[in-house]
């Protein structure tokens, strides 16, 4: 674990991403739980129906009795991407910054590895890190889906996680991109914290503010969920989107880190 | 044989308005041990991160084995061992993990000869680095910057830290490495240190290389701040036109003075009375500074 930067990365954090895989695996336990009393209770579905637009925006549905209805409500709709985007900042934040803040870079430089090779090795740790939280995210809530009886497919399950992992790894990149340019990763962290949860209230909002709806698709966070790839599966031009974004921002990352003076 | 291993020309660096270094031309040659002397925030760290492509200039051009220092960095870090001035390791590694780490990054590098700069240095391997000493800390930098073997040894202050008799050994395996034909470059704030270590100096203050002698012509030039007791009240021009004696003053039995170059010529002086203690100062390079190398400045003051 100690042959590269990247494998160092994911040794550094092996103990902070188990401890992610069994807060995941507590939360997804104990919503899908809930899931045969909701599934049969009329009167929580009646007031669904004529929920106030307020609850829309936090559920993204006022479907919450089928099993796609429910996964997006109490998931996929707010929590996993939110908690998934945490992760990827947080990482990214601390990839170059963290080791300048620390001042542990110029030894590491010292090493002969050029900053663009260490700046992918580290985005390839962050990378590493959120895929794995992404599939503990597809094994749990698949396997305690199949284990209430609820009737999905388990492709398209597939389908939204990957979409939940290319908004994290976009969000991501953009944290790498501000540490790389400023050596902050107090900075990194509070901006691209701040554009996030900005997307994601926009996103929200668009959906029940009728005049905001043309402003949605400037939001990251519906590329990621927009179609409803749990009932519709992925959209390939909303791939390619996410997969721009996070393009720019690494390529954006490259070009600045490389010009800069590091601070010792 | 004497062929350049670092050539600076006119190397620059101004940090915003502030001044980083400037105009530095510096050649050291190659299997010398050359020491870069001033005092703290005088530029030297700034001129190691310069050589090392962790800063870049903003004038002026640094060449390392003939390899330019920005275009070919990847090459010329390969071939150098580096210690960073203010040290900072993996807090939560241990120093067998770190060094593990920096040698597979490196590659070819002998992990017995690891095992034995860590038992010349007694360094402390198997702990987390957070919980060890300073020293231990910067032993664990040294073998990092030793353990391959580089044909460049670019240490910054490296005996920060280091107990008396580690400090020793370090010396030893600075002398081997120059037997060996390595090249080193070494900062230091301190004056003795660099007489005992090094071959040539380069004394940098505020940013601009304001001397490079030969060690042995430092040592011609040395100032020594002598207290002198006295059994009993000296004449009062006991010690007055002692060549090299300066800054005479007495207070009842103590002489202050102050010694350029050696000091033979006071102790024979000396030996007509009853001395009961010699104390001598090392001045601060500060003091060296102010007083010789500033414009204007004379040792007839």
């Amino acid at each position: 674990m100690l042959s590269s930067v990247f494998l160092k990365g994911l040794r550094d954090r092996r103990v902070s991403l188990a401890w992610w895989a069994v807060g995941l695996l507590l939360f997804i336990l104990m919503q899908i739980a809930f899931y045969p009393s909701m599934k049969d209770n009329k009167s929580i579905q009646e007031y669904m129906e004529s929920a106030p637009d307020a609850l829309v925006a936090f559920t993204g549905t006022t479907d919450i009795s089928s099993p796609v209805g429910y996964l997006n409500s109490q998931f996929y709709f707010l929590m996993f991407p939110i908690l998934l985007t945490i992760l990827a900042i947080s990482i990214g934040s601390d990839a170059l910054a963290g080791e300048e803040g620390r001042g542990t870079l110029d030894l590491l430089l010292s090493a002969p590895l050029t900053r663009g090779r260490l700046l992918l090795e580290k985005y390839a740790t962050l990378a590493a890190a959120v895929a794995l939280e992404a599939l503990v995210i597809y094994a749990v809530t698949a396997l305690s889906a199949l284990a209430v009886g609820m009737d999905l497919d388990f492709l398209k399950l597939a389908e939204a996680t990957f979409s939940l992992l290319l908004l994290a790894l976009a969000f991501g990149a953009l944290a790498l991109l501000l540490g790389a340019a400023t050596g902050s990763r107090g900075l990194a962290v509070g901006i691209t914290a701040a554009l996030g949860l900005g997307a994601y209230v926009l996103n929200s909002l668009a959906l029940v503010v009728e005049g905001l709806k043309p402003w949605r698709r400037l939001s990251p966070v519906y590329y990621y969920g927009g179609n409803d790839p749990l009932a519709n599966g992925l959209k390939g031009s909303h791939v390619l989107v996410l997969l721009a974004l996070t393009a720019v921002f690494l390529g954006g990352s490259l070009a600045l880190f490389r010009r800069r003076d590091l601070s010792a | 044989m004497s062929s350049a291993v670092i050539v600076t020309e006119g190397l620059t660096k101004y940090y915003g308005k502030s001044r980083g270094v400037v105009d530095l031309d510096i050649e050291v040659r190659e299997g010398e041990v050359f020491g870069f002397l001033g005092p703290n925030g005088a530029g030297k760290t700034t001129t190691i991160r310069l050589l090392l492509d962790l800063i870049r200039p903003t004038r002026g051009r640094a060449y390392l084995f003939g390899l330019d220092s920005r275009r070919d960095s990847l090459q010329v870090r390969r071939r150098c061992g580096h210690l960073p001035g203010e040290l900072a390791l993996y807090e939560k590694m241990s120093g067998a993990d770190l060094l593990r780490f920096f040698a597979n990054l490196r590659g070819g590098v002998s992990w017995s000869y690891v095992e034995e700069l860590a038992e010349r240095l007694d360094g402390e391997l198997s702990a987390p680095i957070r919980s060890i000493s300073r020293g231990n800390k910067q032993k664990i930098g040294l073998i990092q910057a030793l353990m391959h073997q580089p044909e460049l040894l670019i240490l910054d202050e490296p005996t920060a830290g280091l107990d008396p008799l580690v400090q020793q050994e370090f010396y030893r395996i600075i002398a081997s490495c120059r037997a060996e034909g390595r090249t080193v470059f070494v900062s230091s704030h301190n004056l003795p240190e660099v007489e005992r270590l090094c071959d040539r100096v380069g004394i940098i203050c505020e940013g601009r290389l304001v001397d490079l002698v030969e060690v042995a012509s430092l040592k011609k030039r040395a100032l020594r701040r002598l207290e002198v007791h006295f059994a009993s009240p000296p004449p009062p021009d006991a010690l007055r036109g002692v060549p090299g004696v300066v800054d005479l003053h007495a207070d009842e039995v103590v002489v202050h003075c102050t010694v350029r170059g050696s000091m033979d010529l006071l102790i024979k002086a000396l030996a007509r009375f009853e001395v009961v203690n010699i104390v001598s100062h090392e001045p601060s390079l500060e003091e060296v500074f102010l007083r010789y190398y500033e414009r204007g400045g004379s040792d007839a003051e």
